[in-house]
């Protein structure tokens, strides 16, 4: 199935449910559209359980048993994933597009020395002989950073530390020269200054091959000088899109302005700002088997009306290029 | 806030600490390895010690051995002036037990409790009748930003950052003077890492409560601390007033860890136009 999309990957309508044995349905991604052109760099903000990693794990069609896309299309290099048999989306996993996971601890085997785990990725997809794949991997572990490829090759995941372990699973995401890497908090379990280093690591993959990506964080300051655009995820829904230096500048959707003023706030290293509260918003996510009536984020929102209990907004364009869906800007 | 008189005895003063652990065993040779090499510091009351340094470099030993969750080789831990290292657990008074929250509150809690349970489990082991451990959740819980309805719900069932206020009331609940906090606000959305951190700020400013927080990021170190020690590879390499570390940072180490969090801060001013 063609689509006659412009982009590399195109989300449109999608809406995933989860329908556990208990019955409760979840609605965890809801009516969805999301872009990215090849080379770009997209990034998904939101608070844990927004539905990120579920998007993420629809777009690589690795959702449980239990989830059900429902609607929408996932159209990537023009294919609809939602219609693609196992076998070929195998092939686009890796080849096409590829992850590099939140806990690199949990997706490493503990038994396999990290040089065969890369070499497992290049045996399933590409016909090269032994000789040219240990090459291959000696070259990727240079590329993420290592001075000393062979001793990394052949050590267990725990004889590493955790920003190596970072490392590897980006050498494993990009042994295939994939065309676009989903990065699912690719830097939550690492501490500030290896935060910066695995951003730069991921900012120069992209300039060195063209390699689009879509990183997904809760942490804004994560998608200041990489991310070209961002797109602020709440409650299964994008709420807020755009050129990520016009949103930080700009926010419109009070969700968006507050996440932006709470960064602000939280990064600030002076002296005259010791014991003063953070900025902050009220209250939590809601429950996704149960959203409030209404615009999700109005219970939380600080500039809430009337019109925002009884209906949902729809998508409004106040500024070029800046879809936001929030009744402050129109009805 | 107290401040620096020198007159007042200080709450919490930690001297000489040590503490090695022994690697190998069994086939390998034993080699004895220090976490903690010669530990001075002093909390005054109602004061918070930021405690930053890179992983690996002993914190969380220090944290362990201040909470008496482990037990120091050598020193001494003196709160009130009185040495408690030797005092049994058990003959400690509230003042005295030190409690500490820890980074993962999703493992630090039993998840076949209800909140109620979670939350009353140290006046059990205190020995506290029904009604009057009823009385002292439900205040906990409150100061906690818990509604009371919840403490029949499972623990299972709350959020990240809700088990955290949870392992919070569970600490404040025999009414301590003195909270250690290790990694507690790390691994949560800097949205709710917002909303723990003025919970701490207004629970402190309440109760006089003394923290010793313990952190690898700098920038919430700086804007919760009055004080700040930097450690490395087992020793507090520098320690002094916050202000004094941000702007006259004497060790190589403190710089670098300085560095970064400032780092964070210019990129993230320089796209927004402008801190706060």
């Amino acid at each position: 199935m063609q689509g006659t999309s412009e982009f590399l990957l195109e989300v449109r309508g999608l809406s995933v449910t989860y329908l556990p044995a208990d019955g409760i349905r979840i609605h965890a991604v809801d009516d969805l559209d999301f872009a990215c052109a090849a080379g770009e760099v997209v990034g998904i903000l939101g608070e844990s359980g927004c539905g990120k990693s579920t998007l993420a794990n629809a777009i690589l069609q690795l959702l449980p048993r239990h989830a059900l896309c429902g609607r929408g299309q996932i159209f990537f290099r023009g294919n609809d994933l939602l219609r693609v048999a196992e076998p070929e989306l195998r092939n686009i996993r890796g080849l096409g597009i590829s992850l590099v996971p939140q806990d690199p601890a949990l997706s490493l085997n503990p038994v396999i020395k990290v040089g065969l785990q890369i070499d497992e990725v290049l045996r399933a997809h590409l016909a090269l002989r032994s000789k040219e794949r240990q090459v291959r991997i000696r070259d990727l572990l240079c590329e993420v950073g290592f001075d000393q490829p062979n001793e990394i090759s052949s050590a267990y995941p725990h004889q590493l530390s955790g920003g190596q372990r970072q490392r590897i699973v980006i050498a494993q995401a990009i042994a295939c020269k994939p065309s676009l890497l989903i990065a699912d908090e690719p830097t939550s379990k690492l501490d500030a200054p290896l935060q910066t280093e695995i951003i730069a690591l991921l900012a120069r993959i992209r300039r060195d091959h063209g390699i689009a990506i879509v990183i997904i964080s809760h942490d804004p300051a994560l998608f200041a000088g990489f991310a070209d655009r961002m797109a602020v995820m709440y409650a299964g829904r994008i709420v807020e899109a755009g050129d990520t230096p016009r949103i930080f500048r700009q926010p419109l959707h009070p969700y968006t302005q507050a996440l932006v003023q709470i960064a602000k706030s939280t990064f600030n290293v002076s002296a005259s700002q010791s014991r003063r509260r953070f900025a902050a918003i009220g209250g939590e996510l809601p429950n996704p088997a149960a959203f409030p009536a209404g615009c999700r984020f109005h219970p939380r929102c600080p500039e809430r009306m009337e019109i925002c209990e009884q209906r949902d907004p729809q998508v409004f364009l106040p500024l070029p290029l800046q879809p936001v869906r929030c009744f402050k800007y129109g009805d | 806030m107290s401040t620096q008189t020198g007159l007042a005895n200080p709450f919490l003063s930690v001297r000489g600490l040590e503490k090695h652990y022994v690697r190998g065993g069994l086939w390998g040779t034993r080699v004895p390895v220090a976490a903690l090499k010669n530990i001075d510091f002093e909390i005054r009351d109602g004061e918070t010690l930021g405690l930053v340094g890179e992983s690996g470099s002993g914190k969380s030993t220090l944290a362990r051995c201040v909470a008496r969750v482990e037990k120091p080789d050598s020193g001494e831990i003196l709160i009130d002036g009185k040495d408690i290292t030797a005092k049994p657990r058990t003959r400690l008074s509230s003042r005295e037990l030190v409690q500490m929250i820890f980074q993962d509150a999703v493992t630090s809690i039993n998840p076949h409790f209800t909140a109620a349970q979670v939350v009353e489990e140290p006046l059990l082991i205190q020995g506290e009748g029904p009604q009057s451990r009823r009385e002292k959740v439900r205040t906990a819980m409150n100061e906690t930003g818990l509604p009371a309805e919840w403490m029949a719900r499972s623990a299972m069932e709350f959020s990240g950052g809700q088990r955290q206020r949870l392992a919070i009331a569970r600490a404040l609940v025999i009414r301590p003077k003195l909270l250690v906090l290790d990694e507690a606000l790390t691994g949560l959305d800097l949205s709710t890492q917002a909303q723990i951190a003025n919970l701490l700020l207004d629970l402190q400013a309440a109760h006089a409560l003394t923290y010793l927080l313990i952190s690898h990021d700098v920038t919430l170190v700086v804007r919760m601390a009055d004080k700040i020690a930097v450690m490395a590879s087992g020793r507090i390499v520098e320690s002094g007033p916050t202000s004094k570390i941000l702007t006259a940072p004497q060790r190589e180490e403190t710089i670098r860890l300085l560095a970064s969090a400032r780092t964070a801060q210019e990129n993230f001013a320089a796209i927004t136009g402008g801190s706060e």
